[in-house]
């Protein structure tokens, strides 16, 4: 799946995915839920606090 | 490197920004005298008007040719997070002036400090610097991260 495609499902804009991705932004829960809703996977298994 | 609408967008505010105001202080300040008029407020919000019209017609344009020009909350925090560098900045610019009108100085001989005409060019100077301030904020967040 493309950035784009992912920020569009989430409401974002592909930057902000860029900046998850790369550990630059932290995003909000209802954020994170909705990406982990987008792969059908738990929370935990996308997002983890190092 | 690659930057983003966002950033693009803040570049084109910055630039516009510190070239106008530039031009305008650099006028200002270097022919301020202690008989100096005071300056016209029309001419000061014509300035201000054509800021923010040269910013919107710079948005717009990098508005078309960008796909994505959605706002989110990440967006949202970082405007948030800069405005607060601005307002700080802005606050320790008052209380600067407000010492120097209050206190005897060692800058007190200066027409820019003791003419009303001075005055209101370096409180107008204050709140351009505190813009840009939270410009460059902006553009540091986006390019560091948050």
């Amino acid at each position: 799946m493309s950035q784009q495609t992912l920020a569009d499902k989430v409401g974002v804009t592909r930057q902000t995915i860029f900046a998850i991705e790369k550990g630059k932004y932290s995003p909000s829960l209802v954020v994170a839920f909705k990406i982990s809703d987008v792969f059908k996977v738990s929370l935990e298994s996308v997002f983890g606090y190092v | 490197m690659n930057f983003s609408y966002k950033e693009k967008s803040l570049i084109a505010s910055l630039g516009v920004t510190l070239l106008i105001f530039g031009w305008y202080f650099y006028g200002a300040f270097s022919n301020l005298t202690l008989k100096s008029e005071p300056p016209g407020f029309v001419g000061i919000i014509i300035l201000v008007v054509l800021v923010a019209a040269l910013e919107s017609i710079i948005q717009g344009f990098l508005a078309l040719k960008s796909k994505s020009q959605l706002e989110d909350e990440r967006d949202k925090l970082i405007e948030k997070i800069s405005y607060r560098y601005g307002y700080w900045f802005l606050s320790a610019c008052i209380w600067f002036l407000m010492a120097q009108i209050l206190l005897d100085t060692r800058f007190d001989h200066l027409p820019v400090l003791t003419t009303p005409n001075g005055m209101f060019h370096l409180l107008l100077l204050c709140f351009v610097l505190a813009e840009v301030t939270n410009f460059v904020a902006q553009l540091y967040y986006y390019r560091k991260g948050i």
